[in-house]
């Protein structure tokens, strides 16, 4: 019997693979038939972006129980680890034009550079984590927020300028584009800049799903119910958080270097916390703890802030009728109404707990269905 | 010697002053839902902007001044009704989202009344004339600040220690359940938590912005951080607490910022290295050891949880 | 016999208020034995105690003959310090943190529940048995261990069959009755695989049916797992039913010991529970 149930069960998970292939196809083929500058586009390479950071900070907030504030200064270090080892040799002395062209004389490829961005991210985690992770909700919020203001200043110190650039942008590394093909004559054969980012940021999500459904995943959401009880039942508090936080981190790192890309350059000063809250209100909007709304609420928030709310930012005249209120900054204030709506009154946000899978079993259950 | 760093200890004080106003808002707010108001410091921004455009609109100072004062109250007021009241009994990061909310709220709205522009802050006569005192040239707002800090202050703990309604805020704060069956009216207390909170946030964002004479959406984000940051370090929950935090963080981030320059004149560096990028930076990792060392604040009670 | 526990002059001192006083005790392999006394007499503070929860103030507790606490007051502690035995055990203190404690075979459920809420019951389960692992952290992510995961989840629906709560595995934690979420607090406990198995007040809250089966429940996992039991109630049938010897304290000290016929007849115990003047 309970064999049985379990094999019916596959049958939605199947069915979301279905969906996200689906998703990726379609990717594949509007790209190769819209133009590269719609709007479409740059909605999607930042939704990819900020749905990876969104999961992994969900991956703490959402189910670990971990109030963290500081994944701007995650995604800085990142996107500055990627950048400093992507921009090409000949280019440094443009970039570094104050520094004498840097001392880091070398570039990686760009998937190593993106590993190593994930790997300094959780590294600088490791070592914030260990005074941090000690602390209870909100202290440990502002702690976090704290710290990514601190390394925020540390990246933007002259000092370290021949690393960092100082407060001066860092730009010419490979970005989206660049993973388009090019035939011969610099023409785009196959357009790939959608694709990508859409692959790196599903494979990372990926793995943080899968760690989610491990004994880790279980153990982090133990700490989350009841971090008495989950010590009580042998799970060792510090090194599971430690675990989550650097985890969390490294994604965030992947992100950051995914968001450089999407920017084509990177200036520390942009990552302030007001980055983090945005962020915050995605994995809110979507459903703390499921990774389906916040990957969901992450193309909404960058459709709506980038594309779809944009026409209250310009005055709208219907027939001889001036629509009052429309002018720039009016996009923002419906959003931010939208989002105190949300965060009051659906505090669940879009998903709830529920993942993409639960949509189709719930459907199974009601009565008088396929049996 | 001294009179390098004389002018950076003056305009400590000063800032500290004005973080301390705002930072008895956090401490207060903390006390009662222990919630980290978030919004605070776009309460004190808002408290700016609102003066900027009462005073265009040909408003007298002396009618402005308070008229400004008691709408900052009132926002105060409205954002806990609107926005915390309805998440009672939500786990505390509901409220605390809620709260990042109306900070974002807040900074968009400005951003679309003013256009993202600088305000010029208007100037308020007297108190932004420039003195000298002890060799060091000032406006006079800097002298005044650390005075009617204290002023405030002590006003502040008589209404605590003396009043009916401080009796009640005191009650609530050591326990929100008991003194609501004790027939506390936790609503009133509450608001006038705010109330109280958004007034001493309006009356340092005068002081504040006559120093550093422009307003903007964001102007709010940081001396809010900071004022927190001094509610933290003092005990969150204690007012002379924030205070005493609120002058030491005011007093070493403006020595930070000219010790390069002091460091410079007395021969101990050879070149100046851009310390001051540390600023803001030294204010989080003094929180950051404080939380660790003691986390409750120099004045702050200990709690213990039960199993 | 061998001792499973042995805990040697325990104190436990909050401030000036002392909960539990020079307690000793020990607890022989397979037998069931109870704590009782009135409310507030200390006996939850015990538990958390031997469970590391507390830093004892002053004493020594000891698993199958280790080390699991010692310390002796210090600090601002020594000048405060009410109890006995205040230099007895000078030297290293022994501090565990109570996941180690859970590792080494101490299992516990609590006095106020404390479920996972946010998972279902088979997961509440199955999570107690992460500690037991051998797989490392990214074979685990990964889920290169589907062998370990597959005995595992096997273990856990066979542990859920052997307390009755295999119907209700895939419900919420939370959605299950009073008397069957306490029922999972020890199917929870049982998959750390304890030698030694910590109640607190697993009764509270039960119907006198429902009592009637936790007894012989106990009986039955102590047999079927080779368990120690060491409880703590306060339903005098229960009590005197299951325990093979009783431990009785009242403000901190042990003012009893014996089988349960010896607990009932004895003066002291009435004069805790009854209160004095009553002769």
């Amino acid at each position: 019997m309970n064999a049985y149930a379990k094999q019916k069960s596959r049958v939605p998970v199947i069915l979301s693979f279905l969906i996200i292939l689906a998703v990726y196809v379609a990717v594949f083929i509007a790209e190769q038939n819209l133009p590269p500058t719609s709007m479409l586009f740059t909605v999607l390479k930042k939704g990819a972006t900020y749905a990876l950071v969104a999961v992994s900070m969900n991956l703490l907030n959402g189910f670990t129980g971990i109030f963290s504030l500081g994944q701007a200064g995650f995604m800085l270090v990142g996107a500055y680890t990627y950048a400093i080892f992507t921009i090409p040799l000949s280019q440094r002395a443009s970039v570094y034009q104050y520094f004498d062209g840097g001392i880091v004389q070398f570039t990686l490829p760009v998937p190593l550079a993106m590993i190593l961005a994930g790997l300094v991210a959780a590294f600088f985690a490791f070592l914030i984590g260990l005074p941090v992770l000690r602390l209870k909700s909100d202290y440990l919020a502002i702690a976090t927020l704290g710290f990514a203001e601190i390394i925020r200043a540390i990246f933007q110190w002259n000092q370290l300028g021949p690393l960092t650039n100082g407060s001066n942008m860092l730009r010419l590394f490979p970005n989206f584009n660049d993973f388009n093909i090019r035939n011969a004559d610099g023409q785009v054969t196959v357009y790939l800049s959608t694709l990508i980012p859409f692959l790196i940021s599903g494979l990372c999500i990926a793995l943080i799903v899968m760690l989610i459904h491990s004994g880790y995943g279980r153990a982090f959401k133990a700490i989350r119910d009841d971090e008495i009880a989950a010590e009580a039942m042998g799970i060792n508090l510090a090194h599971h958080k430690r675990l989550a936080f650097s985890i969390s981190s490294f994604f965030a790192g992947i992100g950051g270097a995914m968001l450089a890309m999407y920017q084509t350059t990177v200036q520390a000063k942009s990552f302030t916390s007001a980055m983090t809250y945005e962020i915050l209100l995605i994995v809110v909007i979507g459903g703390v703890g499921s990774v389906t709304g916040s990957v969901f609420s992450s193309f909404l928030f960058v459709a709506c802030s980038e594309w779809w709310l944009r026409f209250l930012d310009e005055k709208q005249i219907i027939g001889d009728f001036e629509v009052p209120l429309l002018r720039n900054g009016f996009r923002l204030v419906v959003f931010s109404v939208i989002i105190m709506i949300v965060v009051l009154f659906f505090r669940r946000g879009i998903m709830g707990t529920k993942e993409l899978p639960d949509l189709f079993r719930k459907r199974r259950i009601k009565p008088g269905k396929e049996g | 010697m001294w009179n390098t760093v004389f002018p950076y200890l003056l305009s400590g004080i000063s800032v500290g002053g004005q973080y301390a106003l705002i930072a008895i808002g956090y401490t207060m707010v903390y006390g009662i839902l222990r919630l980290i108001n978030f919004a605070h410091g776009d309460v004190f921004m808002v408290a700016g902007i609102l003066m900027v455009y009462i005073c265009a609109s040909g408003i007298p100072l002396y009618a402005s001044i308070p008229l400004v004062l008691a709408a900052t109250a009132f926002i105060g007021f409205l954002i806990e009704r609107v926005a915390y009241k309805p998440l009672r009994s939500a786990p505390r990061m509901s409220v605390m989202i809620s709260a990042i909310g109306v900070s974002y709220t807040l900074q968009n709205l400005v951003l679309y009344v003013t256009g993202g522009l600088n305000q010029i802050y208007p100037t308020i006569p007297w108190i932004s004339d420039s003195i000298s005192i002890l060799g060091a040239t000032t406006k006079r707002v800097t002298v005044i600040t650390p005075f009617l800090t204290l002023i405030l202050v002590v006003a502040l703990v008589l209404l605590i220690n003396r009043t009916k309604i401080g009796m009640a805020m005191r009650a609530v704060s050591k326990d929100f359940e008991t003194s609501q069956l004790m027939g506390i009216k936790i609503n009133t207390v509450i608001s006038t938590t705010f109330v109280i909170g958004s007034f001493l946030a309006g009356v340092g964002s005068m002081l504040y912005f006559t120093n550093y004479t422009t307003v903007i959406q964001t102007s709010g984000a940081m001396p809010g951080l900071k004022a927190f940051v001094a509610a933290v370090f003092g005990g969150i929950g204690s007012i002379p607490g924030a205070v005493i935090g609120a002058f030491i963080i005011g007093i070493m981030e403006n020595i930070i910022k000219g010790l390069d320059v002091i460091l410079f004149k007395s021969g101990i560096l050879a070149r100046p290295v851009g310390l001051a990028t540390f600023s803001d930076a030294f204010t989080f990792a003094l929180l950051i050891i404080i939380l660790v060392v003691k986390p409750t604040g120099l004045f702050g009670e200990k709690t213990t949880d039960k199993v | 016999m061998e001792n499973v526990l042995n805990i040697e002059h325990l104190t436990m001192q909050f401030g000036g208020v002392v909960a539990v006083n020079d307690l000793s005790m020990e607890i022989n392999r397979g037998e069931i034995v109870a704590l009782i006394g009135p409310n507030g007499a200390g006996k939850t503070t015990a538990f958390n105690c031997v469970t590391s929860v507390y830093e004892p103030t002053n004493g020594q507790i000891l698993f199958c003959g280790r080390q699991i606490a010692r310390s002796s007051p210090s600090g601002k502690m020594r000048r405060i310090y009410a109890g006995s035995n205040a230099n007895a055990y000078t030297g290293e203190s022994v501090r565990l943190s109570p996941d180690q404690v859970t590792r080494l075979g101490i299992a516990r459920t609590f006095q106020n529940i404390r479920l996972f809420s946010g998972m279902t019951v088979f997961d509440n389960v199955l999570t107690a048995k992460h500690l037991r692992r051998k797989s490392n952290f990214l074979t685990a992510a990964l889920h290169l261990n589907m062998a370990e995961e597959k005995r595992m989840r096997e273990e856990t629906h066979e542990l859920l069959k052997q307390v009755g709560l295999m119907d209700v595995e895939d419900e919420m934690a939370t959605s299950l009755p009073y008397g069957k979420q306490r029922l999972l607090e020890i199917a929870r406990a049982l998959a750390t695989e304890p030698v030694l198995l910590l109640l607190d007040e697993p009764a509270a809250g039960m119907n006198p049916q429902e009592t009637e089966e936790l007894c012989s429940f106990i009986r039955r996992i102590r047999d079927e797992f080779q368990l120690t039991i060491f409880l703590i109630e306060h339903h005098m049938n229960l009590v005197m039913d299951i325990s093979d010897r009783i431990y009785v304290i009242d403000f901190g000290k042990l003012i009893a010991q014996g089988v349960p016929d010896e607990i009932q007849n004895n003066p002291d115990v009435i004069e805790a529970y009854l209160g004095g003047g009553d002769e």
